[in-house]
């Protein structure tokens, strides 16, 4: 069989289309300026002054503008023409966006159905309407569900599926005969090792997916429950634990991991320990949450505590201490450890946000009428402050689940925690970073889908920021 | 006259938004002389803020000019450049903003900020500049101005860094001043040394001021004309006395019959609270805005088509936007509705005697010696309030009425004395050791409505927490219920309960307030300013309530305010605070009399009264209120009293003066004489019509 070619039988069209755009993107990139500029020296008259730009400025932000159009309609043409041709026809891009099938199902339906009821959703529905929170919902959106359907659209196994002759192979390469894999091609090339660079990306995004937000959402309980009472009842406990942070902060985060890898401090069960009290914050949370919550209604407060603590007991022995008596929840040492630091990690800057929302929302009347009320300090903080500091929280966790996603890269890249065979981002980059000179497709495709995810983090924590303003 | 110097003429101004376009101003005409002063008058919304920014053009990226033209010293303002604009703001047109300390860069010192106007628009020399500088800051009425110029913004006071502002924008010599609620931040005494000022600086210099407020006393002090917005159009404007005593437009007197002027009593002639609420610019009607909340609305004519300013005879240049107001009888008032028996009043349900809250602050840091200072917050307090009975507590800010307020509902604790709530003792009780039962007897209202209401959380279920709490109501549908009635009481619909505290006006989110605070059937209700952020036409309607609510429950209303109008209009009882301690105490009839004690007098004659027949004494006080760390010694007034050249030997300054019984339960903390207490005169009396 013959490699693939990049574009496939669109290629003699949609090439030069793509090449006409780019040129004219680059002009009218590097013209706007400068008839704005000379607009802007031109105009003292008052015509110029009222209408904006001059002619020149208007005519170059129109083809600016036009030709980002172009490349947009370009980029999707070759994604839906590469869905649609004949599967002889296809490219390397065309196969790829074949392959991607559910996601884009999925992202179609999902947007459909954002679009369809937007009056109803507040600020999800409001994101649609900002062109930067759009796209990154878009893509954030994209690696949500390549990481659901990694096994539909992976074609080989990340990590078994090693190949014969198929090492450090350029994109598109057809597997050597006999074919009787279940695909004909590794459509992004092969890695050092033989495996499938593409299969590798996606099945790290559910890696990436699985840890990121959820090491997050841990670090974020953390810094809240410590940080509400330091912002609300401020003193010596204040000082104590904004101390405690300060410290955590300004400790190297290397220096950190390495310390928590090495096998000595391993066997003396420190990552472990750090679990058991970091993991305990969640359990501490709800129960406090819930306590505070509903102290007048006293069965419905027994019930919902005794489920949390029931249930989040039992993950919490699971997890934390792999010591579930049903066997069940369990964490495997490797990902303990990446869990632990990154909590460890994040959660001072998280309690340094809370503490500050705090100490302005604590000045406001509808915490003093609960003060009045008589109602306790934990339900002055949880129920009434916490939910009005949702705003600035929502767009620091968008944030820091991509620094932790480039964190957990970092980790990989470093080959501390996960297994080095894990196909997640960070272990692939660093996998491939010795040939890059040579082959530069298995550390660049993962190294591409970090910036894609964490670009779309940032853009959609933009959006929300902007939106959750105008309210 | 020559050609005025500011002429607006068919103004309309839009925003843009998610929605379309919104129309703020439309149709809006108006011209300011040279050196004359215009008061812009209306409720908030009303888009009198923007017909000052548009003038400045300054409407930010969505606002713009949909129609009409500005015209300064003849030129049109609309086809100036950008840098030709630059040179006329600032330089000949300048602009004082609300809040002070949100025109001053609080990284510079007072006289760098104040020569870089000279040295930007004249470039004149740093010596030229200073000289300037210095000028300026002692024509604005501030003592040593060198020490200001070396100070920094956080250094001054509310007042003085109000002056700084206003000395800013004097600077370049404007031709035209816009100020826009110059004085809504700041106390009331503080406020009409501003007002004096303004007015005075207007005469020396020149200048002509447009005069932003919602305030209609503020307006007839300062302004020789007034123009009145509503929604979005002047729909009266001419020269103050002859509006205010002739007003031709139904709004402008609906406005006028919504503040407590002197006369009006909450049982005999209550306040008239204008019916419908304020419409959103989108919702306008056809014809006349104010059509839909007219009682003089007669539909075919009203709601025909767009309504022109008509000259009103009897004066030059009063226009009125009004189709009948050759018809309406401008004499007659609705009648008034059956006198409400007041209610009677009870047996005392909270005494405080020789109550003390000091706090402690230290200072000094991390190497100098720390020192303890004590605040002293209030200083031997004692008064006591009844059953049914509304006390009024006045005073300035820093006088220390909040933490009395804190100190009653237990979020303090006193340092000495004591408060009986019935015959309980709680001065050592915090909030949570109290009972849910004491605790729903003692509630409290909050000053700002923006504010008072958790953002997040649906009106209903921030009612029902409160009866969950105070355990009103066995089963969640009693309490269901009991909220509804609530929502009644306050007069709201009962489907506000599953609104959003955003889709409330200011109005209706203090309502869901006051129905929070009476959840648990409170007998005594602490209200802390529970109007002065409101519109007047709302600030009736919410006092009403109170007052209402009041006469059904009996309860004990501890109203704090600083506006001596409404507090004359519905307190019983009056108690004046000054740095801490009770300087008057005595009924409303008692402390509005002579003999007042004299910071009383001079608060008294601070209060701008918008009724051409009322003749005041002007009292203003000189300086600032002293800081609660560092009290003067001897009487707390005795640094900014007219009165204590009056009492001899200095007494003043070296004795705490004891507090004297002026007959029937009217207290002054003075030292004055008898004879010097009768000499005391009336601070504003009615003049004769």
């Amino acid at each position: 069989m013959e490699p693939l070619s990049w574009t496939g039988a669109l290629g003699p069209w949609l090439v030069p289309t793509l090449e006409a755009a780019l040129i004219a993107l680059a002009l009218a990139a590097l013209a706007h300026p400068l008839a704005l500029l000379a607009g802007y020296r031109m105009g003292p008259g008052p015509e110029a002054s009222r209408s904006g730009p001059g002619r020149a400025a208007r005519l170059t932000g129109g083809l600016l503008r036009l030709s980002l159009w172009a490349l947009a309609a370009v980029i999707v043409a070759f994604l839906i023409g590469g869905l649609l041709v004949q599967p002889d026809a296809k490219g390397i891009l065309g196969r790829i966006a074949t392959r991607l099938w559910p996601v884009w199902l999925s992202l179609g339906a999902s947007f459909a159905l954002v679009a369809l009821f937007r009056r109803r959703l507040g600020l999800v529905g409001h994101l649609l309407g900002n062109p930067a929170g759009a796209v990154g919902l878009a893509l954030v959106m994209f690696w949500v569900f390549a990481a659901l359907f990694a096994d539909q659209i992976a074609p080989f196994d990340p990590v078994t599926d090693v190949i014969a002759g198929m090492k450090n192979k350029p994109p598109g390469t057809p597997l050597p005969p006999p074919g009787d894999a279940a695909y004909g091609y590794y459509l992004l090339g092969g890695d050092a090792l033989a495996r499938d660079v593409f299969s590798r990306a996606v099945a790290g995004a559910r890696v990436v997916l699985a840890i990121a937000p959820a090491a997050t959402v841990f670090a974020f309980m953390v810094g809240i429950t410590l940080g509400l009472p330091a912002g609300y009842l401020g003193g010596r406990l204040d000082i104590l634990l904004s101390f405690l942070a300060n410290l955590v902060l300004a400790f190297p985060v290397i220096l950190l991991f390495f310390l928590l890898v090495t096998p000595e401090i391993v066997a003396m069960g420190v990552p472990t320990y750090m679990a058991g009290a970091l993991f305990l914050f969640p359990l501490i949370f709800l129960t406090i949450l819930w306590n505070s919550r509903f102290r007048t209604r006293p069965p419905l407060r027994a019930a919902l505590i005794g489920a949390t603590l029931g249930l989040g007991g039992w993950l919490y022995a699971g997890l934390a201490w792999n010591a579930d008596p049903l066997g069940i929840v369990s964490m495997p040492a490797g990902v303990l450890i990446v869990f632990v630091s990154v909590v460890f990690v994040n959660a001072p800057s998280v309690f340094r946000i809370v503490r500050g929302l705090t100490l302005d929302i604590r000045t406001r009347d509808y915490v003093a009428a609960a003060q009045t009320r008589g109602e306790g300090p934990w339900y002055i903080m949880l129920w009434e402050i916490l939910p009005n500091a949702r705003g600035p929280l929502l767009v620091d966790f968008c944030l820091r689940i991509g620094y932790t996603t480039i964190l957990l890269g970092t980790l990989g890249f470093f080959g501390l925690g996960l297994a080095p065979e894990s196909p997640d981002w960070g272990t692939s980059i660093n996998a491939g970073r010795g040939l890059l000179q040579f082959v530069p497709f298995p550390p660049l495709v993962p190294a591409v889908a970090i910036m894609s995810l964490v670009l779309g983090l940032n853009l959609l924590a933009d959006g929300l920021r902007e939106e959750s303003l105008k309210e | 006259m020559t050609a005025p110097l500011l002429e607006i003429d068919r103004l309309s101004i839009a925003f843009t938004t998610r929605r379309g376009d919104i129309p703020a101003v439309a149709d809006f005409s108006l011209s300011v002389a040279t050196g004359e002063a215009v008061g812009l008058v209306g409720e908030s919304g009303c888009g009198k803020s923007t017909v000052a920014l548009g003038v400045m053009r300054d409407l930010g990226r969505t606002g713009r000019i949909t129609g009409g033209t500005i015209r300064f010293r003849g030129r049109d303002l609309g086809t100036l450049s950008e840098p030709e604009l630059r040179r006329i703001r600032g330089n000949d047109i300048a602009m004082v903003y609300q809040e002070p300390m949100a025109s001053l860069n609080p990284a510079l010192r007072i006289g760098r900020q104040l020569m870089e106007v000279p040295r930007l628009h004249r470039g004149a020399s740093r010596a030229e500049a200073r000289d300037l500088a210095r000028e300026m800051v002692a024509d604005v009425g501030l003592p040593d101005p060198d020490r200001i110029l070396n100070a920094y913004p956080h250094q001054l006071s509310g007042g003085q860094q109000q002056r700084i502002v206003i000395a800013m924008a004097l600077m370049s010599r404007p031709a035209l001043l816009i100020l826009d609620e110059p004085t809504t931040a700041l106390d009331v005494t503080v406020e009409a040394a501003i007002v004096d000022l303004v007015k005075g600086l207007g005469r020396k210099y020149g200048t002509a001021l447009l005069f932003i407020s919602h305030n209609l006393g503020l307006v007839l002090e300062a302004c020789d004309r007034i123009c009145v917005m509503y929604s979005g159009e002047a729909v009266e404007q001419g020269p103050v006395r002859h509006v205010f005593d002739r007003m031709r437009h139904p709004y402008t007197q609906a406005l006028f019959r919504s503040i407590p002027l002197p006369g009006a009593d909450k049982t005999t002639r209550p306040l008239e609270t204008i019916p419908g609420s304020f419409l959103m610019p989108q919702d306008r009607p056809r014809g006349c805005n104010f059509g839909p909340r007219c009682t003089h609305f007669k539909a075919g004519l009203c709601d025909a088509a767009a309504i022109a300013m008509r000259p009103v005879p009897g004066a030059d240049d009063h226009q009125a936007r009004c189709l009948r107001f050759e018809e309406i009888d401008w004499q007659s008032r609705p009648p008034a509705p059956e006198a409400t028996a007041p209610g009677e009043v009870g047996a005392p349900v909270l005494t405080v005697s020789g109550l003390r809250k000091y706090y402690e602050v230290s200072s000094g840091g991390l190497f100098g010696r720390r020192r303890r200072k004590l605040v002293r917050a209030n200083e031997t307090l004692s008064f006591e309030a009844r059953q049914s009975e509304t006390l009024a507590i006045v005073g300035e800010s820093g006088c220390g009425k909040s933490t009395l307020a804190k100190v009653l509902l237990g979020l303090e604790t006193a340092t000495a004395g004591q408060v009986l709530l019935d015959d309980r003792e709680v001065q050592e009780t915090p909030i949570q050791k109290r009972g849910p039962r004491a605790v729903a007897d003692l509630q409290m209202v909050f000053q700002n409505p923006f504010d008072t209401l958790n953002p997040s959380k649906r009106v209903g279920g921030q009612i029902l927490r409160a009866l969950e709490v105070f355990g009103v109501g066995a089963t969640r549908r009693a309490r269901r219920e009991r909220m509804f009635e609530l929502l009644d009481l306050v007069r709201l619909p009962r489907d506000f309960a599953d609104r959003m505290p955003r889709q409330l006006s200011g109005g209706q989110k203090q309502r869901v307030g006051i129905a929070r605070a009476f959840a648990g059937g409170a007998r005594i209700v602490v209200a802390d300013e529970p109007v002065s952020a409101l519109d007047v036409s709302v600030q009736a309607a919410v006092a009403d309530l109170l007052m209402d609510i009041q006469r059904t429950r009996r309860t004990t209303l501890i109203f704090i305010s600083h506006d001596l109008s409404i507090v004359r209009y519905l307190a019983d009882r009056v108690m004046v605070m000054y740095l801490g301690h009770v300087v008057e105490i005595g009924s409303t009839a008692q402390v509005f009399a002579p003999p007042y004690h004299p910071y009383t007098e001079a608060l008294l004659s601070a209060v701008p009264i918008p009724d051409t027949r009322v003749e005041k004494t002007r009292i203003v006080l000189e300086g600032d209120v002293p800081s609660a760390i560092d009290p003067p010694p001897g009487c707390p007034f005795q640094t900014r009293c007219h009165w204590k050249d009056r009492v001899p030997n200095g007494l003043c300054a070296r004795e705490l003066p004891p507090m004297v019984e002026l007959g029937s339960g009217h207290r002054i903390l003075c030292h004055l004489s008898a004879e010097a207490l009768g000499e005391m005169e009336p601070v504003f009396r009615l003049a004769a019509e």
